[in-house]
């Protein structure tokens, strides 16, 4: 697994999350407008994902909202409990996606 | 979300009285700069990418010399608001088309454990939608002065 996966997993997820929220966001008052052209990349970045990928990042989405959670100060910012210190200093420089044992889903580091 | 609520969400590191930016992307990156020199966030190109495509879904300049700039990453773990202020104005594709003075760029975290995303936003489009709080604002030049306005005080 390369490093690259995991960054195009959070830009993924990133996007995904405005999506999910444009609506919200229009209510307060922002100017939305280009929400076909926002799902138009996120298409485009989801097929550059290996489809095996591609599908445990949706299925935990589906299952836990959040595929891909924040590590701070060994903590999943997911379920918020502690990672072993061990997970986190391969999981800060290991290209391996690492998942949280308690929660399941895909870490990301950082701190 | 009141004024007073807000507060704590800003910090004086994140406050900058004089943008030096002159195009939206320089101005953007400016107050990106902030969370990444007070280790806020890490990981520069992604944050920088999320604002970017954010602007394309709709620009975050809603008017009246105004831009709120924000959205989830997965590269930030709190909630935290940064301000910068362009006496010059920069041209952000406002809506109404004219130059943005006051600029607040919002980073949260793909969730927060209070729900505070939204009710900021929200809250500041209420703040800044009351003229005198703007003309307020276009005049602060430390931090204090400036959480005076957003406090209400
Ligand atoms: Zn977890």
């Amino acid at each position: 697994m390369l490093k690259k996966d995991l960054e195009m997993l959070v830009a993924l997820q990133d996007l995904d999350l405005m999506i999910e929220e444009a609506d919200d966001v229009e209510k307060l008052g922002f100017n939305i407008t280009g929400c076909s052209e926002l799902k138009n990349a996120r298409d485009e970045l989801a097929g550059r994902l290996s489809k095996s990928l591609l599908f445990r990042y949706e299925r935990l989405r589906s299952k836990l909202k959040r595929a891909i959670v924040p590590v701070k100060n060994d903590i999943c910012l997911g379920c918020f409990l502690r990672q072993p210190t061990s997970i986190g200093t391969k999981g800060r420089e290991d290209d391996e996606i690492f998942t949280c044992e308690n929660c399941g889903r895909m870490l990301y580091w950082i701190d | 979300m009141q004024g007073s609520e807000l507060q704590k969400y800003f910090h004086e590191p994140l406050f900058i009285a004089d943008i030096k930016a002159t195009t939206k992307n320089d101005a953007i990156e400016e107050l990106l700069n902030l969370f990444l020199e007070t280790k806020h966030i890490r990981n520069r190109h992604i944050v920088l990418e999320m604002l970017h495509t954010r602007e394309t879904l709709g620009s975050t300049g809603i008017g009246k010399g105004v831009a709120i700039p924000h959205g989830r990453t997965t590269a930030a773990s709190d909630v935290l608001i940064a301000f910068g202020k362009s006496e010059a104005g920069i041209d952000f594709d406002a809506i109404d088309g004219k130059p943005v003075h006051l600029f607040f760029m919002v980073i949260a975290p793909p969730h927060d454990e209070d729900n505070v995303y939204l009710p900021i936003l929200g809250s500041l489009v209420t703040t800044l939608n009351i003229k005198k709080n703007r003309d307020k604002l276009k005049k602060v030049e430390t931090f204090e002065e400036f959480l005076s306005v957003i406090t209400g005080e």
